[in-house]
């Protein structure tokens, strides 16, 4: 036991000291949030913005058209009036975003009754609010042309439902909070990265590092147990994904409160009463996610060949997650048999204040530790074998 | 006292020995000669427990290898060919490290350590990261690492390899050194010379059989060449040219 200690003292202390394992495992643990909260502002200001800011139109060449100039005033804008040259070029130079041109023969057309054209000029590759307040002006100005076709129909005796034969009614059930919620539910699938992440190098480092710098010849040599020696580095793999686990949900805890969730009516909050409960659930995973790296990286005779297998092996527990967001299961006593699957369950109720079973969280412990078991025993029984040296 | 008696062993189809015997004296240095792909790193591996024979025994220090393993490693300090020590340790905590895991502890491991790093001349460098370290360093620290549970046996595998001149010197003034404190020596080596400075018994190895075993001067006068490169030649007979 002690020998075990010794073992999983001296894989910590040893990469603690190699920053490539330090970046490699904590990054996404504290960049992650952070990431997500900007992704979440994202999506919640362009989303809710819709109702409520006004749409900001520069409009060249007012004096021609009082009629529009006055319907836009009328409606959720804010205009500027500008007497430029060539808008195009003002929109290429980020002066203005959306600009309203009116051209010179506007009134005279108007007054013949014939076809006017106005143009909206825009950048629709620019991100943010561009592309909305631009569909929301060419629709207050087809609005604005309609009403006047109408009263032109009316004024020529003709009934104005003529020109309308068919209406088309949209109707989008999405609520910005859906989006945003939907959006929360990817948490689960963050943590179990930040999970393999935190134990990826240590695991690489600790087994076919050791082949690789050819330390691990002397190692067998010494008096202790393959299964010692196998549980120590494996533990230690389990510590790193501990710290990586802590270390997310404190820059969680931490970045959670940027996110304009107010803006859609919902307040989350991650208690470090939630925070103990999620870190606890993701303990057998831990265990599962370190027997699983070490197994695979005990193939591997090389740091590169390792990186490469263990890079396909993180993506096997996202798969899962993936899946059943695609199916949108709901948890059962048969899912939280599945190692990362019922971890990510039941943190995604945790954030979302539902209920849980307490059997759920029995069964999940239980499937995930007995299968990180299974593997910790693979793994002592590939250590145990010549070709671990050959 | 090393004893080897009839071990075979195969990886896959590959016969790597087969029914090796032969003896390393108490308080000798005996070399195992052999050219490269001999069986010498097999024979070192099956003695120091981390690979199996497929027959024969071996025994080190009166304790079985294949019956108590665990008995034979604390009899054994091996200092491996590339000298695996880790980089991100100091020298101190490579040796420690090796101290712990053959169960020394609190003052007796500080002191042993403390004791090797004196004895071996590391002190100005003890406290630094084996990163940067040169060769010559490295196996020192190796070689205290080997013997940090005080071994009656050691095993150098192709020690002086990328040794310069004055560090070559240096580990055989050790190694004599530990010889005459009653250690029993097994050193494997392709270098004549090397073996000439050195050893005092030899096992000369070739095609995976022992072709020869005694003392330097024997293996000399029983080829009839007067020079110690020919006399190996000769000894390992049809295997040299396989």
């Amino acid at each position: 036991m002690s020998k075990l200690l010794t073992v999983l003292f001296k894989e910590c202390r040893d990469n603690v000291r190699d920053r490539r394992t330090i970046i490699s495992s904590f990054s996404l643990a504290i960049g992650g949030p952070a990431l997500f909260i900007a992704m979440m502002s994202f999506v919640l200001n362009t989303a809710v913005g819709k109702s409520d800011d006004p749409v900001n139109i520069a409009v060249v060449g007012a004096q021609y058209a009082p009629g529009l100039v006055a319907f836009l005033e009328s409606e959720n804008t804010e205009l500027l009036y500008l007497d430029v040259a060539d808008p195009k070029a003002e929109v290429e130079a980020d002066r203005h975003d959306l600009i309203l041109t009116i051209s010179a023969d506007y009134p005279e057309r108007f007054r013949s009754g014939k076809i006017n054209s106005v143009a909206l000029t825009y950048d629709s590759s620019e991100l943010g609010s561009v592309r909305r307040q631009f569909a929301q002006a060419r629709e207050m100005i087809g609005r604005y042309a309609r009403t006047l076709g109408m009263l032109r129909l009316q004024i020529r005796g003709i009934d104005p439902a003529v020109m309308a034969p068919v209406m088309v009614q949209e109707i989008d059930t999405a609520s910005p909070a859906a989006r945003a919620l939907s959006l929360l539910a990817t948490l689960p699938y963050l943590l179990v990265l930040v999970v393999f992440m935190g134990g990826f190098y240590l695991a690489i480092d600790s087994t076919a590092g050791e082949r690789e710098h050819g330390s691990l010849e002397p190692l067998l040599c010494q008096p202790i147990s393959r299964r010692e020696l196998v549980l120590g580095k494996l533990l230690a793999t389990s510590v790193f994904s501990a710290v990586s686990v802590a270390l997310f949900l404190a820059s969680l805890a931490i970045a959670i409160p940027f996110a304009p969730l107010h803006r859609i009516g919902m307040s989350l909050e991650i208690t470090l009463a939630t925070c103990v409960k999620i870190f606890l659930i993701s303990i057998p995973l831990m265990l599962f996610g370190a027997a699983l790296l070490t197994v695979v990286a005990s193939f591997a005779k090389s740091y590169k060949e390792a990186q490469t297998y263990l890079t396909l092996v993180i993506l096997v527990p996202t798969l899962p997650l993936i899946v059943t967001q695609l199916m949108n299961v709901e948890a059962s006593a048969v899912l939280m048999s599945v190692p990362s699957l019922s971890q990510s369950l039941l943190i995604n109720d945790l954030i979302s204040s539902a209920p849980i079973d307490p059997v759920y969280v029995v069964v999940s412990a239980i499937c995930t530790s007995l299968a990180a078991a299974l593997l910790a025993w693979l793994a002592t029984y590939l250590y145990s074998r010549e070709r671990i040296l050959i | 006292m090393i004893r080897i008696e009839g071990l075979s062993k195969s990886f896959g189809k590959v016969e790597a020995i087969r029914n090796v015997s032969f003896s390393a004296a108490d308080q000798r240095i005996t070399a195992l000669l052999g050219p490269n792909g001999a069986g010498k790193s097999t024979t070192l591996r099956i003695l120091s427990t981390v690979i199996t024979a497929d027959s024969g025994t071996a025994s080190v220090g009166g304790c079985d290898i294949a019956s108590e393993p665990m008995a034979v490693r604390g009899e054994i300090g091996v200092l491996p060919h590339a000298t695996g020590l880790y980089e991100r340790l100091t020298a101190r905590e490579n040796i420690r490290y090796y101290g712990e895991l053959h169960g020394l502890k609190g003052t007796s491991l500080r002191d042993r350590v403390e004791q090797l790093i004196q004895d071996l001349e590391i002190e100005a460098f003890a406290d630094r990261r084996v990163k940067g370290f040169s060769q010559g360093q490295r196996i020192k620290v190796a070689l205290a690492r080997a013997l940090v549970h005080d071994p009656g046996h050691l095993i150098l595998d192709e020690p002086t390899n990328g040794l310069d001149v004055m560090a070559t010197r240096a580990l055989r003034e050790l190694i004599l050194k530990l010889r005459d404190e009653g250690r029993c020596i097994l050193f494997s080596s392709h270098v004549m010379q090397e073996v000439a400075n050195l050893c005092e018994d030899v096992v000369v190895i070739g095609g995976g059989q022992v072709r020869f075993q005694g003392t330097l001067d024997e293996l000399i006068a029983s080829t009839g060449h007067n020079n110690l490169e020919d006399a190996f030649v000769t000894s390992l007979g049809d295997s040299a040219h396989e």
